[in-house]
């Protein structure tokens, strides 16, 4: 199975890897992963005045699962938190051009913004 | 053989009638007519009156298709005594001769046993089987990522590519070497850990099972089961996979 060329751009060019302080204010960390493939995912989000000012991701993973977490990187900037809770693993899909013994891999990156989403949302809560 | 099943019938008495065949076999199968003489079939591999051999269910499980009740202890030498007796039941050799029915069954219960064998052999596969068959009456096992082991993998992962990017002979190249080493043994330790605890769970498991109880108790005891054995799996795996990652790049 060949990977599309999205994939391979955003595996060879991972935009927006890196990772925040977990304490620093405005940060939201999503840890998750697929106990079917082993695939890790940290994706965070940097949030002010409801708006996400920037995000990182950290995989663990297939080629797949890193474009899909890169991709969701570039999604989320600029993005407003409600704008932010409709991004779904079927636009991962599509834009990159998932097969579908891949589509897990979207999956986990949509899970990823929604866990991060809720520990900003847990954070700012608690304040 | 004890079984929760049903339908899983013993034939053993019936052996001395029907001396010109490999004997009789237990099975669990959905039909319950011989597609061949259309006389009652309740759990045998062959039919008590025209000895013609029966398809394996498609709906019974791994167990029931190898004649094991649905506990997580097996004994590997009765497993593999089961499955060489039934692989000489439904060996193509002894089909040659017989219709092409009864060829086409054979041929695929032999196929169904082999992935039945192989999947129940190992105690890994056994249990993430047993966990698929399990699941559909809790519906979901939900469980809490484990944060502190990722944040650990991703963070080997970076020393990894760290490694992989220096100069291997330089001295940071080889500080960096043996922190992977010690870190490889450290999860391999762990993985060890995590396949005893399993094994402990699957007493456990068994040992509820054997009791039958159908108290909110024994639902709520299977479910913590259920649960923790679904976490330890998982975490198995995330920790096989950085242990995979290491021994390929350090050796």
């Amino acid at each position: 199975m060949a990977y599309s060329d999205k994939v391979v751009d955003h595996f060879n060019n991972p935009r927006n890897m890196g990772s925040f302080k977990k304490e620093e204010d405005g940060v939201g960390t999503g840890m998750v992963g697929a106990p079917e493939c082993g695939d890790v995912m940290k994706l965070q989000i940097k949030v002010q005045n409801d708006t996400i000012v920037d995000a990182k991701f950290k995989t663990f993973g297939c080629g797949s699962a890193i474009a899909s977490s890169s991709l969701a990187t570039e999604w989320l900037k600029g993005k407003t938190l409600e704008e932010a809770q409709k991004i779904k693993n079927t636009d991962i899909v599509q834009e990159l051009n998932l097969p579908p013994v891949k589509i897990h891999c979207s999956v986990l990156a949509e899970d990823a913004i929604k866990a991060a989403l809720a520990d900003y949302q847990k954070k700012a809560e608690n304040k | 053989m004890a079984s929760s099943h049903a339908c899983f019938v013993r034939t053993d008495d019936m052996d001395h009638s029907q001396t010109q065949h490999t004997g009789r076999r237990e099975l669990q199968m959905a039909r319950s007519m011989c597609w061949h003489c259309q006389s009652e079939v309740s759990g045998e591999y062959f039919c008590e009156r025209c000895v013609k051999v029966q398809p394996v269910s498609k709906e019974a499980d791994y167990f029931t298709c190898l004649g094991f009740p649905r506990r997580l202890t097996i004994d590997p030498q009765k497993l593999e005594a089961k499955f060489y007796e039934l692989s000489r039941a439904f060996h193509p050799d002894f089909y040659q001769n017989k219709s092409e029915t009864e060829q086409a069954i054979s041929l695929s219960n032999a196929a169904t046993l082999n992935t039945a064998y192989r999947t129940l052999r190992d105690p890994i596969q056994r249990a993430e089987y047993l966990l698929a068959i399990e699941a559909g009456a809790v519906k979901e096992i939900r469980t809490t990522p484990p944060a502190d082991l990722f944040e650990e993998i991703l963070e080997l992962q970076e020393t990894l590519e760290e490694y992989r990017a220096s100069d291997q002979s330089s001295q940071t190249g080889q500080q960096l070497r043996s922190k992977l080493q010690s870190e490889q043994h450290a999860l391999e330790e762990r993985k060890q850990e995590m396949e005893t605890q399993l094994q402990h769970l699957f007493v456990e498991w068994d040992a509820l099972q054997d009791r039958g109880e159908a108290t909110s108790d024994a639902r709520t005891q299977r479910d913590r089961l259920l649960k923790r054995m679904r976490e330890i799996l998982s975490n198995r795996t995330y920790v096989r996979n950085i242990v995979n990652d290491l021994v390929a790049t350090i050796g």
